[in-house]
């Protein structure tokens, strides 16, 4: 085991830790990977500290687990795989370098979480691309890193958006920069003639950014990143469309996505929309009553030239889109306001986390998929927790449109008691049904996390086989939280 | 002439590939986006009109050296000229033309195709590009025709070797005369004196047996005072009109394909077509009627010494616009109860029907592979029958039809319009 | 050099006779190289089969779709795809078609334009692969470079077939990322001389909605083909400014609020070659519209995808140009000119006007980077090409640049141009003197690095090291060193 002393050194006195209750933190999540104790939790306050950690790293052949974003963790993917891992904390680390409103783009820490960066972002007249309801803690950089879903699909051109470019310590310790911040020079040198850190393609041929998303820190420790942003909205109208039949909405989302209409759109069904509300149970109840079985939530944004004129034609043009398809749209669906939701999704979730505030627990099974076989995937869903027991109508279902409208990710949400053991089991049994189930039904798990990551690879043996590869380039003594992906 | 001159436009070719594509402007859908039979067939980029270019331009360079597949690829092209136009569509430069003369010069240097050798035998030895059976007049016997030679016409028709030797292709000339005859024409045949007009041999590459065909041709025609020929066929209008005036051996000779004679009786009112056919056709554009039939430009000039390659005087490029579309169309148009649909590579971008350049004689299968190319395209359009304006291509279309079993019919224009009459 | 018997046969045994050929006689238009062998495959498996055949006897390849010019190495075996030329899928619902690697833009798009979808055509022309990495007209509202590609198949240097994202998992097209991280990473493709090792096969690219008609009615004659009527939904202006500070200003103003179909900055010179139907004509047209001109300008089309959309997209169009001064260039706002424009700018049929027409070759300093910094380069590069035009090397264009932002401003795309005649030795000395100055300055002044050609080490330190990686990667997948740089696949 390493020599805490030596990590001191590099950190500095209080921020490294082997107190019990420090350890047993990063020991389990609300998922279901086994329990591993790290030996320390490090706080690096810079990129220079990071770098000596994956020096001293590969020195000790010691892994790293690093971790950005603050607990509650649901995935797994910081609870070491090996015992004798250093957690990486990089939580500290929360410079906002800058918001640039002309080029829209900040660049932040892996530290800052969304509350930290959006007032800077509005101050600036700008806004992220946010994740469904991400809880305060979560990190930025974190959440664009896991290629979370965004909810606004217009605005993402590419899987890996809204990543602009990143400054990052490869296993092996060496820096990197992605994108035009590759060069030529340093940061400083770039911001002395006005170069901000925005076009993610390149260096040359390849485009590194990609290599380091959906990795879950296999790769390397990423100290900085660049991020898209967009505009503020001048105007806002948001509205819910709601129906019994899933196919109706899927069809006027398409539209709305391909015609560049709406802004933030997604489907949720009414277990999600209720919990989204719900204070309690009984609040949860109350709502999920009024509520149709699927709702579609869409924006319309007006901007800086003659933002009401954008929006009137464009809720004329769903008026017939919507009469064609036979739904209603309405400011409200139940007890909800479309209002209400918008509001509530332009920023962090409020404690207690939503995906907690039911029964302490969630379960998340999400994959991507295709217009076409997802809502055959979604009846499979619902007939697999009817056999296991789990409530089909407990079920929460999050529809969010991807990369233009090329894809969907299409997440279940199991919220269960996590101290009863029948309970959790249930879930466990069910989340790992559906997973094997839905694989062969065209579910496709781009992020796998915990024990089903096995399954997932080896479905793709090819793909398997190159990611080895290239992980041996970036990580050759293997220290980069091990255990974890593929790898 | 000589290939050299076009050095300079040869080495022009940026490898685009617009050559092997109708002009992308165009492009209306997948399956008919190809304007090259070659390239579509042969695969290799050297079979496209670029590909041609890069070899001259190296050849000019380096030499040339005629491996069996050098003399493979310049013998399988049927010189349609479509490459030439999509190219002229973006690009100031000659290509068509380089291509010409690089089968010349193979010919000069005795680098031939033993089956073009063995047609230009028959030529030598019968004045015609097919097998000779009977005499060249027979079809017309019992029409009572005046004979061109021996007595004043107005109009010379110049039959053509496939038309007057092929019995199955009587019937277009036995319909082009009932047609003039109908409109009181006062025109006449070579008959038996009628002899090849060198255009295929041309197209193969045998530039001085087409000067001989052409001066045979022209000194019988200054003979017998005719100043006006009409051919029913493609390769014989081409011949008449363009080979023999970018020879200068026109003279003042008016040469007219008959579609444009026929259009031009119609719209005189000296002929009208009275009879419902009642079919749904679509029209294929000969090559040497269409894009190729064009006037020849003579041009003579100099490159402008500087970073453009432009010209004193400016030169004007042939890209086959000024060939004969509208004439067959509008007499189509004008047959009581026939529908023109049109397929997708038309007039001077139109796929060729697979006879030209002798491809017919040396690549038998690949000018019935590049006419099955053409049915496929006419059926698409969901005509019963595909029209045409040229024996060769109704001969090559038809073989295509038969081999696909398809049920298309084929018809020369004169053959609607004699039905219709 | 002919490959030796053995290694031909073998070679003749995957493709088929009729579709190898080592003859000198083709070499010419194979870029005038000293190929061992060019081979037509006709689908992955034989691909695989060859690269198989090149790792075995250590024979370099590479694979070419389209192919402009380029220059291979000596012996190579060169894999033309040209008869790898299907379309697999257009995927209406999903937003996706899916290629192999020879078909053409004007192919795709025009089964596309049928569905009312588009992509992203390349600057490069719609007679090039549609399947290529890279920029063009309508990055404004179909983005670029590496971003529009989804899943790929890929056969190694090795002759392993790769399939990345969904496909390897799913036998889905949709996405190209992950499990875990993308190796779209390194599935970069076609920009010389960074192309990713191996044959890409078959690609998922992303399509967008096409709110024009679903076929051009294309009328007129070579070399002029109009459009009978401009489409209601659709307009066309070129607008010119006082300073690049004020058109920057307007290009990001319209990119922010999502106005433009296409915001390409054409400068007139490019305008002029697009419109012109030969090259005298080109020359003429420059000079008139150079004097018309208020400075720097673009082009732009909207298209409304109703009546209440093109009502507010031309409304907010006029109101952002007014407020930079801009002035719309009358002169091609008549409605001929307006539907060349329009039908040659969303299909890109005219590149190679604007490109090889004039003089036969064309040098370009191509940057995809931040635009507004990209552009305050270009404005010296243009600068520097002035002393060339004097001296008659190189086609007048005013010294200009040209660019557009990609995704709706997000990013950018400038580049540079100088028109040569190639057989002039001393021009083409002076361009290759102007490229290297240029692309010099732009790395000492720290405004990006070129990647393109020969990278000296200096540059390549100050880029992170990224050769470094990129060598790994390649000898990682490459351990025979079969897959050499190099080679376009335009």
């Amino acid at each position: 085991m390493i020599d805490k002393q030596k990590l001191v050194k590099i950190v500095g006195t209080g921020m490294v830790s082997d107190r019990e209750e420090d350890l047993e933190k990063y020991s389990s999540d609300i998922s279901f990977v086994n329990r591993v104790r790290p030996a320390y939790v490090v706080k690096p306050g810079t990129a220079g500290e990071v770098q000596k950690l994956i020096d001293l790293a590969n020195a000790t052949k010691t892994p790293l687990v690093p971790v950005s974003s603050g607990a509650p963790h649901f995935k797994g993917d910081t609870v070491p795989g090996n015992g004798g891992s250093i957690i990486v904390d990089l939580s500290g680390m929360k410079k906002v370098e800058f918001v640039d409103r002309a080029r829209r783009v900040a660049m932040v820490e892996p530290g800052v979480t969304f509350e930290e960066l959006i007032p800077l972002c509005t101050k600036e007249g700008l806004r992220l691309n946010m994740p469904l309801l991400p809880r305060k803690s979560k990190s930025v950089t974190g959440s664009i890193l896991e290629r979370e879903p965004v909810l606004m699909p217009g605005y993402q051109w590419d899987m890996s958006d809204p990543l602009a470019c990143a400054g990052l310590y490869f296993g092996n310790g060496e820096e990197f920069r992605t994108g035009q911040a590759a060069g030529p020079g340093t940061l400083k040198d770039q911001w002395k003639v006005g170069a901000v850190q925005k076009a993610p393609y390149g260096p040359g041929t390849a485009s590194l950014h990609r290599l380091i998303q959906g990795a879950q820190g296999t790769m390397g420790i990423v100290t900085w990143m660049s991020i898209r942003c967009e505009v503020l909205p001048k105007m806002q109208e948001p509205f819910f469309s709601a129906s019994h039949d899933l196919d109706q909405l899927l069809d006027l989302m398409s539209w709305l996505i391909r015609l560049r209409m709406v802004t933030e759109c997604f489907i949720l069904n009414n277990t999600n929309l209720a919990a989204i509300f719900a204070t309690d149970m009984e609040d949860y109840q109350r709502i999920k009553e009024t509520l149709p079985p699927y709702i579609l939530f869409y924006n319309i944004a007006g901007y800086d030239y003659f933002p009401e004129d954008r929006i009137a034609a464009y809720i004329k043009d769903i008026a017939v889109m919507n009469q064609r398809i036979g739904l209603d749209t309405g400011k409200s669906a139940g007890l909800i306001s479309a209002d209400g939701l918008l509001k509530k999704i332009q920023k962090p979730c409020d404690e207690p986390y939503w995906k907690l505030c039911l029964k302490g627990a969630s379960q998340d099974i999400f994959f991507l998929t295709i217009y076409d076989h997802m809502e055959r995937q979604i009846a499979a869903m619902k007939e697999m927790s009817e056999e296991i027991g789990y409530s089909p109508t407990d079920l929460g279902l999050y529809i969010q449109p991807i990369v233009q409208g090329t894809g969907y990710h299409c997440e279940f949400n199991l919220f269960y008691d996590p101290y009863s053991y029948t309970e959790s089991d249930r879930v466990k049994d069910l989340s790992n049904m559906a997973t094997k189930s839905l694989m062969n039904m065209g579910a496709f798990f781009s992020r796998p996390y915990g024990d089903e990551a096995n399954w997932i690879f080896n479905r793709d043996a090819a793909t398997t086989d190159a990611l080895r590869r290239i992980k041996k380039i970036f990580d050759p003594n293997h220290v980069m939280n091990p255990g974890k992906v593929c790898f | 002439m000589g290939l050299e001159q076009y050095q300079g436009d040869v080495n022009m070719c940026c490898r685009c590939s617009a050559c092997k594509f109708i002009p992308l402007q165009h492009v209306k859908s997948y399956d008919f986006s190809y304007v090259c039979p070659s390239i579509s067939r042969f695969q290799f980029h050297s079979y496209s009109g670029g590909g041609r270019a890069n070899i001259i331009s190296a050849g000019l360079k380096n030499g040339f050296n005629y491996t069996d597949k050098f003399l493979d690829i310049v013998y399988n092209c049927q010189m349609c000229g479509a490459c030439g136009v999509s190219c002229n569509y973006a690009m100031d430069m000659e290509l068509q033309e380089p291509i010409n003369e690089l089968r010349i010069k193979c010919v000069a240097e005795g680098k031939t195709h033993p089956e073009l050798e063995r047609v230009i035998k028959t030529l030598k030895k019968t004045g015609a590009m097919v097998p000779v059976q009977g005499k060249r007049g027979d079809w017309a016997k019992g029409l009572d025709l005046k004979d061109a030679t021996k007595e004043k016409v107005d109009v010379l028709f110049h039959v053509g070797c496939l038309t007057s030797y092929n019995k199955d292709m009587h019937k277009l000339a036995r319909a082009t005369a009932q047609i003039l005859k109908k409109a009181k024409v006062n025109f006449g045949i070579a008959g038996d004196m009628e002899t090849c007009c060198g255009g295929r041999a041309y197209q193969m590459g045998y530039e001085k047996e087409f000067l001989k065909q052409a001066k045979m041709n022209m000194s019988m025609i200054k003979k017998a005072g005719i100043k006006t020929v009409v051919t029913a066929c493609a390769d014989g209008y081409h011949a008449f009109k363009v080979l023999y005036d970018k020879y200068e051996l026109k003279g003042d000779l008016k040469v007219l394909h008959i579609t444009e004679y026929i259009d031009m009786l119609i719209k005189e009112g000296k002929l009208k077509p009275k009879k419902a056919l009642d079919m749904v056709v679509t029209y294929h554009d000969p090559c040497r009627l269409g894009r190729l039939g064009e006037p020849w430009i003579h041009y003579k000039g100099k490159k402008i010494p500087g970073d453009r390659f432009v010209f004193d005087p400016p030169k004007e490029y042939r890209r086959g616009t000024k060939g004969v579309y509208e004439p067959p169309r509008d007499i189509i148009k004008s047959i009581p109860g026939v529908k023109l649909i049109e397929m997708e590579r038309i007039r001077e971008y139109a796929w060729c029907c697979g006879a030209g350049g002798g491809v017919n004689e040396s690549n038998p299968d690949f000018a019935e592979w590049t006419a099955t190319e053409r049915i496929f395209e006419a059926t698409a359009t969901g005509a019963e029958a595909i029209v045409s304006a040229c024996p060769w291509c109704e001969v090559t279309l038809s073989q295509a039809i038969e081999e696909n079993e398809s049920s298309l019919k084929v018809y020369d224009i004169v053959e609607l319009v004699a039905k219709a009459l | 050099m002919a490959l030796s018997k053995e290694i031909y046969r073998e070679l003749e045994d995957i493709v088929g006779e009729e579709f190898i050929c080592s003859d000198p006689a083709i070499m010419p238009s194979y870029h005038g190289s000293d190929l061992g062998a060019v081979v037509l495959p006709e689908n992955t498996v034989q691909v695989q089969a060859i690269v198989k055949t090149c790792n075995r006897y250590k024979l370099q390849f590479s694979a070419v779709a389209t192919g402009w010019t380029g220059s291979f190495k000596k012996d190579i075996v060169y894999i033309d795809m040209r008869r790898m030329n299907r379309i697999i899928e257009i995927n209406e619902k999903n937003m996706y078609a899916v290629i192999e690697p020879y078909v053409i833009t004007a192919e795709l798009q025009a089964e596309c334009f049928k569905k009312g979808l588009h992509f992203n055509v390349k600057g490069a022309g719609s007679n090039c692969s549609a399947m290529l990495r890279g920029h063009g007209h309508l990055d404004q509202s179909t983005s670029g470079d590496d971003r529009n590609h989804l899943a790929i198949e890929w056969v190694t240097p090795e002759g392993e077939i790769v399939r990345s994202g969904a496909l390897g998992s799913t036998d889905e097209w949709f996405c190209g990322d992950g499990p875990g991280p993308s190796i779209r990473a390194i599935l970069t493709s076609a920009v010389p001389p960074g192309v990713t090792p191996g044959v890409f096969t078959k690609a998922a690219i992303k399509l967008y909605h096409w709110a024009g008609p679903p076929k051009y009615d294309i009328q007129g004659l070579s070399p002029k083909y109009t459009l009978p009527e401009v489409p209601k939904n659709m307009m066309a202006r070129y607008y010119s400014f006082p300073s690049v500070e004020k058109m920057w200003q307007a290009e990001i103003r319209l990119g922010e609020n999502e106005i433009c179909m296409e915001l390409m900055g054409f400068n007139v010179s490019m305008v002029a070659a697009n419109i012109a139907t030969c090259n005298e004509d080109d020359e003429r047209i420059f000079k008139r519209l150079n004097k018309e001109k208020k400075g720097p300008g673009f082009f732009v089309i909207i298209a409304g995808n109703s009546d209440n959309d093109f009502a507010f997209k031309k409304k907010a169009l006029e109101q952002i140009v007014r407020e930079a001064e801009g002035e719309s260039m009358k002169s091609l706002e008549d409605p001929e000119t307006e539907g060349i424009l329009i039908a040659q700018c969303t299909r890109v049929t005219a590149s190679i006007r604007e490109t090889f027409r004039a003089g036969g070759a064309f040098s370009s300093i191509p940057i995809m980077s931040q635009r507004d910094l990209t552009i305050k380069w270009a404005i010296g590069a243009g600068e520097a090409k002035l002393p060339l035009i004097k001296a008659g090397h190189i086609v007048d264009d005013g010294g200009a640049f040209f660019g557009w932002g990609v995704e709706q401003g997000h990013v950018g795309k400038t580049e540079i141009f100088c028109k040569f005649d190639p057989a002039n030795e001393k021009a083409k000395a002076a361009v290759e003197k102007w490229s290297k100055e240029q692309g010099r300055r732009a790395f000492d002044e720290s405004y990006f690095a070129l990647m393109m050609g020969e990278v000296s080490d200096d540059i390549k330190a100050n880029m992170c090291h990224y050769d470094k990686w990129w060598i790994a990667l390649t000898r990682a997948f490459d351990p025979n060193d079969v897959a050499p740089q190099g080679g376009p696949l335009v």
